[in-house]
């Protein structure tokens, strides 16, 4: 992409190479929305889908059985709504950005700076959500002496694991979202330099 | 009021930045900042009284709640120190370099992003283990710890607000840079 950029300054109408630049950025766009769609659409099944019963001795000779599902934490509940959010956003406007694809304009600008917006405000979301379930496997994991707080993964192996691959999917769809936000504003500041010459 | 930020930007070659950009950059300093003061000067001792062996009456130990003992407040006060040191840092070089170079306006919005998402996870982070700390987890077993230590509970739950504003000031800046790029 920084091959068409040198080249874009030459030619200072509308040529083929800044037609084909201008049809990079909006490819790319629609690209990073359905792997935001797709790593939060993942991220939420294997959080929902991580329930474990193991049987937990509580007196001796007696086993109970004790379920861990995802719903026994609020911080487990707020990632799913929030990646939830995320995966329907990610499909509105991937469809939107599908629909100006088709256009040979590209995006309207105005339609780009309220991407701008939301693709930030999102990526709040969602950074919020990975810290928190983060947080709480966290101590799911090694315990808290300080605050009495058990471990609880060398019980429930499974149902950690799970947990530690949803972490890693909204991880990785918050980056996806700070690469959108990043690709619009280089994208408007192409079109602003564009339209300036 | 918008001809008169219009004007400023066409005096400075439009690639400058406006009083409100300073104001707000200066705001989201300021309270990570205190965040990062407040959590990381947190620390209560109260003494709790336990029953050592149920013969003697009960015996009263001294606990300490300090921010170090949870890797979520280390992770917060890691994050606030240095989305406030990355304040500081753009507020200077932007005030330095006042119009003359392209590259630092485009280098700043990048790092605001992150610096978004950076302080938001701390305050999802510490949100969800104050929570526990707070209503405490029957199906886990995890006690609540606030009833004992309040005035720290209470430090964390400003500290929290507090960067969370913070987040919400640099998310401001991202929205005031597309602002200014549709201009």
């Amino acid at each position: 992409m920084s091959s068409i950029a040198t080249q874009a300054p030459l030619k200072s109408s509308a040529g083929p190479h800044s037609e084909h630049k201008s049809s990079m950025g909006p490819v790319l766009d629609v690209a990073l929305r359905v792997l935001l769609f797709a790593t939060a659409l993942v991220a939420i099944i294997v959080m929902v889908t991580s329930k474990q019963t193991k049987l937990i001795p509580v007196a001796p000779g007696i086993a109970v059985p004790v379920a861990a599902k995802f719903n026994h934490s609020p911080a487990f509940i707020y990632f799913v709504a929030a990646l939830s959010v995320a995966c329907l956003y990610g499909i509105i406007t991937g469809f939107l950005s599908v629909l100006a694809l088709m256009k040979p304009g590209g995006v309207p600008t105005k339609l780009q700076i309220h991407f701008v917006m939301f693709d930030a405000l999102l990526l709040g979301i969602v950074a919020a959500a990975t810290g928190t379930a983060g947080g709480v496997a966290y101590i799911g994991l090694k315990g808290n002496s300080h605050s009495g707080w058990n471990k609880i993964c060398n019980t429930y192996g499974s149902y950690c694991f799970h947990f530690a691959s949803s972490i890693l999917l909204s991880l990785i769809s918050s980056i996806t979202l700070l690469l959108l936000v990043w690709l619009s504003l280089y994208v408007l500041s192409k079109k602003i330099a564009r339209r300036a010459i | 009021m918008e001809t008169q930020f219009k004007e400023v930007e066409v005096v400075n070659r439009k690639t400058s930045f406006t009083v409100k950009d300073l104001a707000v950059r200066l705001l989201a300093l300021a309270l990570t900042l205190v965040a990062t003061v407040l959590l990381g000067v947190d620390k209560e001792t109260t003494t709790v009284s336990v029953k050592l062996v149920s013969s003697l009456p009960p015996v009263d130990l001294p606990v300490t709640a300090k921010w170090t003992q949870m890797s979520a407040f280390v992770f917060f006060v890691i994050a606030n120190a240095i989305a406030c040191s990355y304040g500081a840092a753009s507020l200077i070089l932007i005030l330095v370099t006042r119009g003359r170079n392209k590259l630092v306006p485009i280098m700043v919005t990048i790092l605001d992003l992150v610096m978004v998402g950076l302080l938001f996870s701390g305050v999802g982070a510490t949100s969800s283990i104050g929570v526990i700390a707070y209503k405490g987890n029957s199906h886990v077993q995890w006690d609540k710890v606030c009833n004992v230590f309040d005035k720290f509970c209470q430090q964390v739950a400003i500290a929290i607000f507090m960067s969370f504003a913070g987040g919400i000031a640099y998310l401001l800046l991202i929205v005031l840079a597309a602002l200014k790029l549709h201009k």
